[in-house]
Parts: structure tokens; C-alpha cells; sequence
């Protein structure tokens, strides 16, 4: 008995080491191809950091697929995306959910894996102030970010090479120009929330925080209007400031950039308004020749969609003359049986541009809040609507717009709630 | 059995001055004379509270922390001396007393001849927990109190229980047992719910010198333990004292960490009044090495590995406690009065993602309590009450940030995290437990026990939140907790004792008072909230002894687990409150195998586990999360864990553990594909080893030498939860990687420390010294919280008696 004690307990320490030394390979990819439709999916409820996956298919997926597979990413910051091109950039990290730019790689096998990781030049400060890595991207070498580091200036990174520190663009004096002696203003910001261009003028919203705690800088305007300061790019000179009345957070510091340009490149911009349950939302039109708010339009939450309950736009997607959008079916609620984010009350609409029209777009369910995620995007030609409840419908749609109708492309069981799909030509 | 006689004078040492502690030596006159001597285990632990009695010449004496006694005056001549306790066999000797004082060397016999453990022989008190129907796994704290090892060190060496620990000495502490954690599992001493000691006591910072043992519930939880605890339960043993003793020690260590402690004792020659007192300090700057990541020229994070700078901790804790004792109204009451303080340095968030250089975290406090204990016939009872005035406070207000090198960037914004502060925050606690026992015959028994609790905070902070639209401090208005835990207990005895059954029905009650500070409630600061709920549980153990060397034990509960005050208040800040939350409720069935002999011991423990709405944090609209009765649960385990004692002087420990507990009932819908997959950040299998020594007449004569090994072992476990389909291969999921390249994983861990403990001749000093993870392994938190690298411990102990 002794004796197979000892064996038995020899046993149990070989075998623990052994735990460490034993590795398996991943199973082989699939076959290599080019063209990569890459998928990212946010599987988190509980830790806030946005656990998920993303993965890529060399063809359109159709069906049911699932989206954690060997040549998938899993990590944090999940959320989304933004993407130019073939690129894919992600503003939180995968590997610990610090805010910046993370770039996605593509390996021609199907592999996705976060690359390199652009962050602020002061990690504390981006803790404390949300929205560093809100950025915009000017070519193929060029872009311009938030860094909490230095809140008043806008950054330069190459998205090439995902490297920074290229030099700022300084909006201080610009953010003094009103305010500069109110107590009430905690904190001030360019380009925090909301970084766009258009021609060749960077346009960044300016921020005058009544909170010093917190989410600084949202749902909490000095202001009644909204500010934004335009950039020349040429000299990087700023120009002026201008303004949308009457309203209050504009766009926010997530993957979905919250404005769209149409065709013939007139840009708009959502303002989510007072608070995160709504008050005075809108979205807000720069005509393409022009650098003022066009002041002859604007869809307003209340005038124009509904007086019988408060609510909000949440994101927008501008084509031929049509934009569409998510509207809250009912009221906007928060708190422990709030439904802004939990329940199924987000509806698709079709919004002509100039009779402020709204119409049903059917075929795609209502779903949840699509917050950071990219609730519109164009794949292979094709108008594809983001379909995600709580009860299991998850996947994207594709619209028609001749009918306002929309049909169900694919569908995702494992991996979360669908956040963004997108086509590269692997580089 | 062996007996010594040494003709020599047994105390003859006056140390620590300081203390006033002396020594006294009996006097013998006249035709007079002394008796005394040390009762002993086999493996050389003194034995407590062992009576010896010599006839009817004088009256039986208790053996004290160093399983002394003595009688003096005694006339000269021959004396019966017979020692007993409890589950040795009875030891007779007769001693012939001249005028030179007699002193003796008593071993004693287990009882039931069998081996449990290195450090435990027979069935001492801490073998008959161990032994009991409900199964405890026992951390024998006074067996290795010479060690300079912490009490979560202890515990992760244990069968089925790991330790969460996020950074150094003094940080917090979780325990999971079963895959239980948070406040699933709670914690007591003595019995009594730890809550009345304000964290000033508890698992992260009391020395375990001051502990007899460590009991560990796993799943059932005994009714004498009035908690609501879900999945486990950590119930401290302090240690019982006679006569009068001193026990110092001090410690110190890498990373400038000292920790001392003073426990001192007096009780009166008939033992009718008693006065003691407890203390301890721990200091440390837990400057150990980090890899964090800093940022480069071109704005890339590299890595680099730096000393953590603003990580230090301070914290004495000191109680002093008197009382009566053996009288005709009480068989003891006590009356003690505690204080602590703990300052404690922040240097990072959740996750080590940014530096803190200034933030900093308090909470001291006074706890007067007062216990009575009185036996009439066949009723026993037992009341403690206390109440605890605490006061916590955090302070982040500089204006700036650090990076990790420490240096400092000014900035205009208060505080270097997201949320400035400045508060001051009074909880005032009353406990009360009343435990009683009615003894219905030699076999039956009836176990009664109430346990009564009143929280009540109100503080303010000028950097906290407000109420919306109002400049009304959220802190400002009293948030009131109470809740009431009832059980009893039928214990019945069958089979000549072999078959020992418990039958417990447990009653939760809740009730809370306080205002919703989440946004809606903004503009009416009188509105307030109260929410009630209640609950029953039951269950029952059963243990059956097939013989002396074989135990079989199974049990099952179903309990609750009520919300906490934080989880429905919220925390006046990011965490919204909810007063709609409901308790967890947990089925849990527990099988167990014992086997033991004088070379080995075994056990293999099964668990079962079904719980239903976990109150988890859950992420609402940003930047708010709130508690919320979320997931189940389901899940089954095993361990085993195994002594065996080789040649005169080694004995081998291992166990290992393996648990499978998964995610069910998620219900059709977006997170279908949840259900089954493993509980997240939860580890599935770990094990531990360990050799120990133990050498006699070293050095010198009568020193002692006891070196030890230990190795630990965590499988590689994931913090999101990863297809089932996609976990790795292999038996039971312990080999390979996982089919998706799982960046949030923790990987597996290695812990190797060594160290020995030398007993001084006499065995009064002792020294001990510890490399902890002598490989310099990369070791983590749950939450990949790094931990200490390798580090160097030597801790000095000494312990003075002195007899009646």
C-alpha cells in the first residue's frame, strides 16, 4: 500500500508540471484567400469591458455561422469598430480594454490577431478622461486622434505605421474663446467626442464639462449649444467655430462615430441631447461645399419623430438622399428595469432628407441599443442592417431600399450579439 | 509511552522586560513540593486544555498554550498523576514527589491510534471538526505558527479552496471555495459573523499565531455558524487560553514587510477571572517588481518591469479583553474592546492598466463586544453582542497623474482617478448571536441559534455624487441594513455513535432602508426605499463510521444568500442601487470519503452544486453597472487530498482539486450559446504537494528542526467565457490549449517556496525563514493582477509561560 501511495503521489506531481509543458497545436485554417469578410461580435454582459470575438470568412457568410473559431480573436473591447479600407481599427484594446487605437490584422489563412496599439501619452489621464483613440483618419498615412494627455489639442498618428507623437494641432485658444472664466466649467476638451473630415477641413467638437467625476465631458454641456472648431489641414491652422443650437452630446466615444456622409458628401452629425435618456436630439447637416451647420435644416427628435415620449438618435447612416436610423419604439428609461440598453425597442427607419419623412423599414427586427456597434453598414454593394434582440434574432440584414424591406443574410449563434461586419483585400 | 524526569527547576527564564511578564518559580518549603510538567502529543505539540488531576490532594489543573501545569505545596510522597483529553487515550503514571520539584514529560496516545495529519495526532478538537458530519477542511494554523507564512498562503494548500489575493501583504482577500466566491462565501471567528470587526480582522491581515485553527465549509454550512452563507464558510478559531502566557513574534521580510504580534494572557489560580490581550501590526511597502507596459516615443506601450511605488500598507490591530469565569451565573463572561487602523496606498485600478501615485484608502474603528457563556443542566448558552463604530475614508484629490516610474504631471482636474473624493463614511454595526444547545439525551442533540444584524452608514463626501439636480450628498442620507438568520439543528447518534445524523431548517430575513440615488430619483431626497424579503432553508448531514479507518459523510443544503448593503445602495457612485434584488439560492450535496491509518490518510470530497440568481454586477447605462440576479449556475467537483508519512522524519502532503462548474438556465436567445460553457475567471483544477520534516536534538538537546517544501499548481483558466466546444482537450480539460485563441486567459501558474521552522532548545524561541516562490514565477490574481516575485521571510517567535 506504500509502496502505490508513493507512485500515486509521484503520479500527481509529474502530472502537474506536465500541465505546463504540454502544448496543441491550433487546428490548421482554412484555405488562404484574399478577400476576408471579417466579423466582430460582443459577447460580454457582465464585465463592462466588452468581451468578444472576431473573425474572418472568406466568403459572405449566409446561414447560421458561428464566430469563435481557431482563427478567431477573443479579447476585450468588442464593442465595435472603425474602418478605413482594408483597415480595421478598434479604439479599445483587446488584451486589457485600455482606451486608444488598436489596430486588427488579417492574415491571408483567416487568422485575426490586434496588432499594434496606439496609446495616451498619460494612462492615468485616459482613465480618468474617456475618449482618448476617438480618432479620424485622413489617407493612408495621416490621422488625427483625442488624447486625454493634452485634452485641448488634436493629435497626429500615421495608421500605417501606428505610430504618433507627429505633432498636435492646438485648440486652446479656440476653447477660450467662450468660457474661459466660468467656475461651472470642469473641464475642456478638442475633439473628444467628435472628430470628422470633410474636404479638407478637420472638424472637432469643442467641450465644456460641467462634471469633474465620472464620464466627464458627457450629457453634462455648460453650454446650451453644441461647439466645433474647423481645422484647416493644409497649414493645420484653425479657422472658426461653429455651432448646433439648442442641443447637447454630440456623437460619444465609441467605435460608432455617430455621423455619415451621403452621396454628395453633405455630413451629419447626431446629437444624443441632455441627458442619456434623450431631450432636444438631433442630428445636424454641413452641406458638402460648405463649413457652417446648415442652419435650414435639421431632424429633430421631438418636432420631427415623435412629441409622445422622450427619446434619442443614437447613429446614423446617410445614402441617396436617405438616411436611416434606430429610434426608440417607447420611452426611454434607465435603472434597474431601464430599457435603453436591455430591451428589444430600437427600431429601423428610413428618413428622406428633405421631406423628413420617416418610414418603417420591415424584415429586420427591433433590437437592442446598437450603441457602439455598427448598426448600418455597406458590404459588396449591399445596404446590411444590424438585426440584434434579446431573444435570439442576431445577425445582419440586407435592406432594399425600394421597398424599405430588408432579408435576412446571415445569422450568428456563438459569440454574441453582432457589432460590425466589414470586407478587406488582405494587405 | 515514554516518561522524563528532570530534577530540574521548569522556569528559570525571565525575558521581555518590557512586558513585565515574570516568571515565577514554585517555592517548595517545609516538607512541601512541586509537581509539574509538559503534556505532549506523540509528534512532540503541546496539548491544551488537557485536565490532569493528582486524586483528591488538590483540584485538576487545565495544561496551557504550552501544555503545562504544576502544582505546588504538595506534601511529599506518592501521587497518582492521570491526564485526559478529549480523544486521547486516558494516561496514568505514578509519580513519587521529593523535596527536589518533580517535572514530567507526558505523551499522550490517540485514542483511536490513528494518524490524521503531520501536525494533528488522535482526535483533538481540530480532528473532530475535521471529523464531523458536515465536512470542514481544517488549516491547522498553530501547527505551523512558527512559520512566516500568511493565513491565505495556508488556505491555497488546501483541497478544493483557492485564495484571491490582489497584490501583497494586506490586500484584499477572497476565498472560493466550489467555485463560490465573493459574497457567496463568508467569514466568522469564533462563530461570530467577521462582519463586527470593520475589516481590521480577517483572512488579509491577522497573524496566525493568534489561530487554533481555520475551519473551512465547503457547501454545507453548520447551523451554529448563523450566516447566510451561499457556497462556504471560513470560520476563524482563536486560541483558548489557561494560566498565563506570552506569545511574541515578529516577522520580517522582502519588500520592507514586518509584521509583529503580542498576544498575552492572565487567569487567576482558580481560573475565576481572566484578563488578555491580542495585537498585531503589519507594515509593508509591497514595492515588488511589476511587468506593466509604458508609453515610447512613438506613443506603442512597452513593456517594462518597474517596483511598484504607491503600494504600501499599514494596519495595527489590538483587543483587550477580561473577564469572570466558573461562577455560580456564568461559566464565562467576557468583555473585550477592540481598535484598528488600517492607511492603505492604491497603485492601480481593478486592473494594473494605469498607476495611481496619491490615492489613498482608510478604515479604522472600535468594537467593544461582550459574551456570555452558561450551561444549566442539559441547556448551554451562548450570546455575543457587539457594536462597531467604523469609519472609512478615501482620498483622491491631487490634481495630476503618475505614470508608472512615479513621476508626476500636473494637471487642473481633481483626483488621478475617475472619481475624486474626499469622503468620510460612519457604518455603525450591532450584532448580536445567540447560540443555544439543549443536550435531550447522549444522543440527541439540539442546536438553536440566532443571529441579529443592524448596519446603518451615513457620511459625506464634497467630491461624491449628488442627488440629480439637487446639491444633496447621496452619502448624507442613512442607508439602513438589517437582517436576522435563524437556525436550528437536531444532532442524533445512532449505531453506537457510529452513524451521527444533522437535520437543520434555516430562516433569512432582510430589511432595508435608504434612498435611490439613480438618476430618476433625482429631486425628491425624502423618498425613501424599503425593501423586505424572506426566505427558508434546510438540509441535512449524515456521517457514518464503518470503522475506525473508514468515514463516509454526505449532506445536502439548500440555502440563500441575501443581497449585500453595497449591492443594494450601490456605492454612491458608478454602482447604481437596487432594491429589487433577491437572495441567491443554492442546492448544494456534498459526498465524502475518509480513510485513515497510522502511515496515511485520505480523502475524497464530491460537490454538487445549483444555484440560481447569482447577484452579479452587470454593466446598465454607461458609466453605470448594477447588481443584478443574473446567472445559474451548475456544477460538480472533486478533490483528494492525501498525508502519507514516510521514514522517521518526512511527512508527504498532496492534494488536488477539480471542479466543473457551468453557466445553465441562460434561456433561448443572444446568449444561448453561454449555457454550458465554464464559469468565467474561475479556476477548474489545481493541486498542491508539500514535504515536511521534523528533526529532534539538532544542535543541541531538545532543539527541534522542521523544514518544508511546497509546490502549487492552477491550471491555465479564462476570464470571458469561451465556446464549450472550443475548451482544450484531454481528460478533464487539464491538457492542451484552448481551439480559440483566447487572449484573456490566465495561464498556468507554478508556486515553489521552501523554508524551516528551528525550535530553540526548551522549544520557547523558535526561528523561522521561507523563500516564497523561490522561481521567481509570473503569478496572478484572478484578474491577472500580478503578484509578488520571489521573496525572502525570517520571523522570530517566543512563547512564555508561567504556572500557577
Amino acid at each position: 500500500m506504500k509502496k502505490q501511495f508513493s507512485y500515486a503521489v509521484i503520479a500527481l506531481i509529474a502530472a502537474g508540471t506536465l500541465f505546463t509543458a504540454c502544448t496543441k497545436d491550433d487546428p490548421s485554417p482554412s484555405q488562404d484567400s484574399e478577400t476576408k469578410y471579417v466579423l466582430i461580435t460582443l459577447a460580454d454582459r457582465v464585465s463592462g469591458n466588452k468581451a468578444g470575438f472576431i473573425s474572418a470568412f472568406d466568403e459572405m457568410p449566409t446561414g447560421t455561422v458561428s464566430n469563435a473559431s481557431a482563427g478567431s480573436l477573443e479579447g476585450q473591447g468588442m464593442g465595435g469598430w472603425r474602418t478605413y479600407g482594408n483597415h480595421i481599427y478598434k479604439m479599445f484594446r483587446t488584451s486589457d480594454y485600455a482606451t486608444g487605437i488598436e489596430k486588427i490584422n488579417v492574415t491571408a489563412d483567416g487568422t485575426v490577431t490586434a496588432g499594434q496599439f496606439i496609446s495616451s501619452k498619460d494612462q492615468a489621464a485616459a482613465a480618468k478622461y474617456f475618449g482618448t483613440g476617438n480618432f479620424v483618419i485622413k489617407d493612408e498615412n495621416t490621422g488625427y486622434y483625442w488624447d486625454a494627455a493634452e485634452p485641448t489639442k488634436i493629435q497626429k498618428f500615421n495608421p500605417a505605421s501606428m505610430t504618433a507623437n507627429l505633432g498636435s494641432i492646438d485648440l486652446t485658444n479656440a476653447i477660450n474663446e467662450r468660457g474661459a472664466d466660468e467656475d461651472g466649467i470642469k473641464f475642456r476638451s478638442a475633439g473628444q467626442k467628435f472628430l470628422a473630415i470633410k474636404g479638407n477641413k478637420l472638424y472637432a467638437n469643442l467641450t465644456y464639462a460641467k462634471q469633474d467625476a465620472s464620464q466627464i465631458g458627457f450629457f453634462d454641456d455648460f453650454f446650451p449649444d453644441v461647439y466645433i472648431a474647423v481645422i484647416d489641414l493644409s497649414s493645420e491652422t484653425y479657422e472658426k467655430t461653429i455651432s448646433i443650437k439648442n442641443t447637447g452630446s454630440i456623437a460619444y466615444i465609441n467605435e460608432n462615430h455617430m455621423y455619415d456622409f451621403d452621396d454628395n458628401d453633405d455630413l451629419y452629425i447626431v446629437c444624443q441631447g441632455r441627458t442619456a435618456i434623450g431631450g432636444q436630439s438631433k442630428i445636424a447637416r454641413i452641406k458638402a461645399n460648405e463649413t457652417d451647420i446648415d442652419a435650414t435644416w435639421e431632424l429633430d427628435f421631438a418636432d420631427d419623430f415623435t412629441t409622445d415620449y422622450n427619446g434619442k438618435f443614437v447613429g446614423v447612416f446617410a445614402k441617396g438622399g436617405k438616411l436611416i436610423l434606430t429610434v426608440n419604439t417607447e420611452p426611454l428609461t434607465g435603472g434597474p428595469t431601464g430599457n435603453i440598453n436591455s430591451a428589444d425597442i430600437w427600431k429601423f427607419y428610413s428618413v428622406d432628407i428633405a421631406t423628413k419623412d420617416f418610414t418603417e423599414i420591415t424584415g429586420v427586427p427591433v433590437g437592442t441599443n446598437p450603441g457602439a456597434a455598427m448598426a448600418v453598414v455597406e458590404v459588396d454593394g449591399k445596404t446590411l442592417l444590424r438585426g440584434s434582440t434579446v431573444s435570439g434574432d442576431n445577425g445582419y440584414y440586407e435592406y432594399n431600399p425600394a421597398n424599405h424591406a430588408a432579408t435576412l443574410l446571415f445569422n450568428v449563434n456563438v459569440g454574441g450579439a453582432v457589432s460590425g461586419f466589414h470586407k478587406i483585400t488582405v494587405q | 509511552m515514554r516518561r522524563h524526569v528532570s530534577g530540574l527547576v521548569l522556569f528559570e527564564k525571565v525575558l521581555f522586560a518590557t512586558l513585565a511578564i515574570v516568571l515565577l518559580i514554585g517555592v517548595a518549603n517545609g516538607q512541601t513540593g512541586r509537581l509539574s510538567g509538559t503534556v505532549l502529543s506523540e509528534q512532540g505539540q503541546a496539548i491544551i486544555g488537557a485536565s490532569v488531576g493528582i486524586g483528591e490532594t488538590a483540584p485538576s489543573q487545565i495544561t496551557d498554550q504550552a501544555g503545562k501545569f504544576s502544582f505546588s505545596g504538595l506534601r511529599l510522597g506518592q501521587y497518582t498523576l492521570s491526564v485526559t483529553h478529549v480523544g486521547y487515550a486516558t494516561y496514568h503514571e505514578t509519580v513519587r514527589l521529593g523535596q527536589q520539584p518533580t517535572d514530567v514529560v507526558i505523551r499522550l496516545v490517540p485514542q483511536s491510534t490513528l494518524l490524521a495529519d503531520v501536525t494533528v495526532t488522535g482526535k483533538t478538537e481540530t480532528q473532530q471538526v475535521r471529523e464531523q458530519a458536515i465536512r470542514a477542511v481544517v488549516v491547522d494554523t498553530r501547527a505551523v505558527a512558527e512559520q512566516p507564512a500568511t493565513l491565505a498562503e495556508l488556505m491555497n494548500r488546501s483541497p478544493g479552496i483557492r485564495m484571491r489575493q490582489s497584490g501583497g501583504l494586506g490586500n484584499m482577500v477572497d476565498v472560493s471555495i466550489n467555485g463560490f466566491q465573493g459574497n457567496s462565501v463568508q467569514y466568522f471567528r469564533d462563530g461570530i459573523p467577521l462582519e463586527y470587526l470593520g475589516g481590521g480582522y480577517g483572512i488579509n491581515n491577522v497573524p496566525i499565531n493568534l489561530l487554533e485553527r481555520v475551519e473551512v465549509y465547503k457547501g454545507v454550512v453548520p447551523v451554529t455558524l448563523g450566516g447566510d452563507a451561499l457556497g462556504g464558510a471560513v470560520n476563524l478559531v482563536t486560541q483558548q487560553h489557561h494560566g498565563t502566557m506570552l506569545d511574541v513574534s515578529y516577522e520580517v521580510a522582502s519588500f520592507n514587510t514586518h509584521i509583529a504580534n503580542v498576544s498575552t494572557y492572565h487567569s487567576n489560580e482558580t481560573d475565576r477571572w481572566f484578563v488578555g490581550m491580542d495585537g498585531f501590526y503589519n507594515y509593508s511597502d509591497n514595492d515588488y517588481k511589476a511587468d506593466v507596459e509604458v508609453v515610447n516615443e512613438n506613443s506603442n506601450l512597452v513593456p517594462v518591469t518597474v517596483p511598484l511605488f504607491h503600494n504600501g500598507y499599514k494596519h495595527y490591530f489590538i483587543e483587550a479583553y477580561g473577564g469572570i469565569r466558573n461562577r455560580v451565573w456564568v461559566d464565562e463572561l467576557r468583555f473585550s474592546i477592540a481598535r484598528y487602523a488600517i492607511d492603505r496606498q492604491s497603485q492601480h485600478p481593478a486592473l494594473m492598466t494605469n498607476p495611481y501615485g496619491a490615492l489613498t484608502v482608510h478604515n479604522q474603528g472600535w468594537v467593544p463586544s461582550m459574551r456570555y457563556r452558561k450551561a444549566v443542566g442539559k441547556i448551554a448558552l451562548d450570546q455575543f453582542v457587539s457594536y462597531s463604530a467604523i469609519n472609512r475614508s478615501r482620498v483622491d484629490t491631487v490634481r495630476g497623474t503618475y505614470d508608472w516610474y512615479g513621476a508626476f504631471t500636473p494637471r487642473t482636474g481633481i483626483g488621478e482617478s475617475p472619481r475624486p473624493s474626499l469622503s468620510n463614511i460612519d457604518f455603525d454595526n450591532i450584532i448580536s448571536r445567540t447560540n443555544l444547545v439543549y443536550k435531550i439525551n447522549e444522543s440527541n442533540k439540539l442546536d438553536a441559534n440566532v443571529v441579529f444584524n443592524y448596519n446603518s452608514r451615513v457620511g459625506a463626501d464634497p467630491y461624491g455624487l449628488r442627488f440629480a439636480g439637487t446639491d444633496t450628498d447621496i452619502l448624507s442620507k442613512t442607508a439602513i441594513y438589517a437582517k436576522t438568520i435563524a437556525g436550528v439543528s437536531w444532532e442524533s447518534k445512532w449505531l453506537n455513535e457510529r452513524l451521527v445524523n444533522q437535520l437543520t431548517a434555516k430562516f433569512f430575513h432582510f430589511k432595508t432602508r435608504g434612498i435611490d440615488g439613480f438618476l430618476a430619483n433625482g429631486t425628491d431626497v425624502d423618498d425613501y426605499t424599503t425593501s423586505t424579503h424572506s426566505n427558508w432553508g434546510v438540509g441535512n448531514a449524515l456521517k457514518y463510521a464503518l470503522s475506525d479507518r473508514h468515514l463516509l459523510r454526505a449532506s445536502f443544503e439548500l440555502t440563500n444568500r441575501l443581497p449585500r448593503e453595497n449591492e443594494l445602495f450601490g456605492d454612491n457612485d458608478t454602482r447604481a442601487p437596487n432594491f429589487a434584488l433577491e437572495p441567491e439560492r443554492s442546492l448544494n450535496v456534498n459526498v465524502g470519503y475518509r480513510y485513515q491509518s497510522p502511515a496515511w490518510s485520505a480523502e475524497i470530497g464530491g460537490f454538487y452544486r445549483k444555484t440560481k440568481g447569482m447577484i452579479l454586477l452587470v454593466p446598465i447605462q454607461p458609466p453605470f453597472a448594477q447588481y443584478q440576479n443574473l446567472d445559474s449556475v451548475q456544477g460538480y467537483g472533486l478533490d483528494i487530498d492525501l498525508h502519507y508519512r514516510f521514514g522517521q522524519f518526512f511527512q508527504l502532503t498532496a492534494n488536488a482539486t477539480w471542479q466543473d462548474n457551468r453557466m445553465v438556465d441562460i434561456g433561448d436567445g443572444l446568449h444561448q450559446w453561454i449555457e454550458g460553457t465554464r464559469l468565467r475567471n474561475t479556476p477548474y483544477f489545481f493541486a498542491n504537494a508539500g514535504i515536511l520534516g521534523d528533526f529532534e536534538n539538532i544542535l543541541s538537546s531538545k532543539d527541534r528542526f522542521k523544514p518544508y517544501v511546497h509546490w502549487n499548481f492552477i491550471r491555465e483558466f479564462y476570464l470571458n467565457h469561451i465556446p464549450r466546444d472550443a475548451e482544450p482537450d484531454g481528460f478533464l480539460g487539464l491538457f492542451g490549449k484552448a481551439k480559440v485563441p483566447v487572449t484573456n486567459v490566465v495561464p498556468n501558474q507554478h508556486l515553489l517556496s521552501a523554508g524551516f521552522t528551528y525550535f530553540l532548545a526548551g522549544q520557547q524561541v523558535s526561528i523561522g525563514a521561507e523563500v516564497k516562490n523561490i522561481a521567481d514565477s509570473k503569478l496572478y490574481d484572478y484578474y491577472k493582477i500580478q503578484r509578488p516575485g520571489r521573496s525572502f521571510h525570517v520571523k522570530i517567535n517566543y512563547h512564555l509561560t508561567k504556572k500557577r
